[in-house]
């Protein structure tokens, strides 16, 4: 059981420990996100990527959620009491980060695409003030782990 | 902070076998009186991002015994920080501090124990369960020259599973191990078992 | 001016998926009157609108079908309700978001069992959804998740079990004794999200073996 975002491969993560984890956490998380009329992992950042694009576009994803979204959101989570899913999450993204990092620096077709797409979701959270876009990109891990779950092969 | 009489806990380490962890350390004695300890623990994640932070062990925070079942808590294959401390009353000794960290990618996988047995034609196999990380790869054959092997991944449960319909008089043989999705390793193959079916060999 | 405290007409309002039905639910007062009517309204997670939803506005039952409204596997959904009871007080409530994918959980599948001589086989038929394809086609369980397989099991009075899994239908277990009773039970799990349904369960019996009669 491994991902394999085109070229790049990533073992030793197991989805249903991330699913787990989110589920522990989810409605006390997606219920403090009260803007539901924006999305920020919307169709135009997620739909129909190119094998060879999702490698790098996942890699600038979680490398955001890693560098700035889970940092900034680990107070809350220590309120919430959901330390724990939090930490799950967060180490198993550094996992996936890591060893795309790898994958990445083999790779030499352009990403030009993927970073268009990334920007769309950076520009959406950039629009909102940063308690409520980091509350509503960490609510929205179930749609980024319902598009990983595609590169999953068992 | 209260203040740090109380002697830290000493000779931290992990014991990991088929994906258990467990920290030990030595007991802090104060004669007559109950110490209680705190566990807790940092991912590669919040080592590197944010040095300050530390979970709370999910059993361990607080406990009177000089261990911890931190099975629940390690939930990536990166290397964690482990940090106990003592407390009597209002007395709370200093961070002791796992010299190494640990990964759950260095666990002891032993192969697993299994029982085999027949129910007139039907060879079958009862397996330990180790819990939800592992699969069993069960390997039989014929016990003849040339015999193919055959590989069957088979999930424990409370009865026995069946395996194969053997044939009348002849001997097979059985081996099992483990292997874990989450780092990627299997354990060694179990003991071969052998067993011989009743009845006269069917003529060629 | 004090604001009347109306969250008792209204608790609990939630969808209730099971393969890809989905539900609204919801409770009002433990005795309420039976004037009160409730309005439903739901929503896609981006959008600004709140649409209503016809056949369910003033109604006095305390659930809705929002099956169609809520039929696309790559969207999220909010529903709400408005209770009104005869005095004129009114409460709104709204769900959690509510992920179709994630949260119907899965019925047991139709399946044939037929007893041999010494075998049973085992059909397992394909579980339509009322999730369409964009050409129109409804989608089975299979399409639309990918790690989808069953697990099937042959109890043999009470001693051993039989196993098979795996994504194929057919399925037949060989080498059993004529003449004799066995369980089966049969369930479709998708692993990637824990989803497990409950077994369908047949009894049968193998047929008499009259080789030598």
């Amino acid at each position: 059981q491994e991902f394999q975002f085109g070229p790049c491969r990533v073992e030793g993560v197991v989805l249903q420990k991330l699913w787990q984890a989110f589920w522990a956490m989810k409605d006390i998380v997606q219920a403090q996100d009260n803007i539901t009329s924006v999305r920020l992992l919307r169709k135009e950042v997620l739909h129909n990527v190119s094998e060879t694009e999702s490698c790098h576009l996942i890699h600038a994803l979680l490398r955001f959620y890693v560098n700035t979204v889970f940092k900034l959101y680990h107070d809350k989570a220590a309120e919430f009491g959901v330390l724990k899913s939090f930490s799950a999450l967060a180490n198993n993204f550094f996992v996936i980060v890591s060893k795309l990092q790898a994958s990445q620096e083999k790779m030499f077709s352009t990403h030009e695409s993927a970073r268009r797409r990334f920007l769309l979701f950076y520009r959406a959270f950039k629009q909102l003030d940063r308690e409520s876009a980091v509350t509503k990109a960490f609510g929205e891990m179930d749609i980024l782990l319902s598009w990983m779950e595609k590169f999953y092969q068992l | 902070d209260g203040v740090a009489v109380l002697p830290a806990p000493q000779n931290l380490s992990v014991q990991s076998t088929n994906m258990k962890h467990v920290l030990t350390w030595s007991p802090v004695i104060v004669p007559e009186e109950i110490i209680h300890y705190s566990v807790e623990y940092q991912g590669e994640y919040e080592s590197l991002y944010m040095s300050h932070i530390w979970i709370p062990s999910s059993w361990c925070s607080p406990t009177q015994r000089p261990e911890c079942d931190i099975t629940e808590d390690i939930t990536a294959t990166v290397s964690y920080s482990l940090r106990v401390r003592a407390t009597l009353g209002s007395l709370t000794s200093a961070w002791s501090t796992l010299k190494h960290r640990f990964n759950q990618n260095s666990t002891i996988l032993t192969p697993p124990g299994m029982e085999i047995t027949m129910d007139g034609f039907h060879l079958l196999i009862k397996l330990e369960d180790l819990g939800p990380h592992f699969e069993f790869f069960v390997s039989y054959w014929r016990r003849e020259p040339g015999a193919k092997e055959h590989v069957k991944v088979v999930r424990p449960g409370v009865l026995p599973v069946y395996l194969e319909t053997v044939e009348p008089g002849a001997a097979y043989c059985v081996k099992a191990r483990t292997f874990v999705k989450a780092i990627g390793r299997h354990s060694a193959f179990s003991q071969t078992e052998c067993v011989k079916v009743q009845g006269e060999a069917l003529p060629l | 001016h004090i604001a009347e405290d109306t969250s008792d007409l209204l608790q609990h309002v939630k969808f209730q998926s099971s393969n890809f039905e989905n539900i609204l639910t919801w409770d009002g007062r433990l005795e309420s009157a039976p004037d009160t009517v409730y309005s439903v309204q739901y929503k896609t997670y981006g959008e600004g609108e709140w649409l209503e939803k016809k056949g369910c506005q003033r109604i006095t039952r305390k659930s809705c079908n929002l099956t169609v409204e809520t039929g696309n596997l790559t969207e999220l959904y909010y529903a709400r309700v408005t209770a009104t009871d005869g005095a004129g007080r009114s409460a709104t409530k709204m769900t959690d978001r509510f992920s179709p994918l994630q949260h119907t959980s899965i019925k047991p599948p139709d399946v044939t069992c037929i007893p041999k001589v010494r075998s049973i086989q085992m059909i397992v038929h394909p579980t339509y959804t009322p999730i369409r394809a964009r050409n129109g086609h409804q989608l089975t369980l299979e399409n639309i998740f990918q790690d989808l397989l069953y697990r099937l099991k042959l109890h043999i009075n009470h001693t051993y079990q039989m196993h098979f899994e795996g994504k194929q239908r057919e399925f037949e277990f060989v080498g059993l004794t004529p003449d004799t009773e066995f369980r089966g039970t049969i369930m479709i799990c998708i692993p990637n999200l824990f989803k497990e349904s409950t077994p369908y369960v047949c009894q049968v019996k193998t047929l008499p073996d009259r080789t030598w009669t």
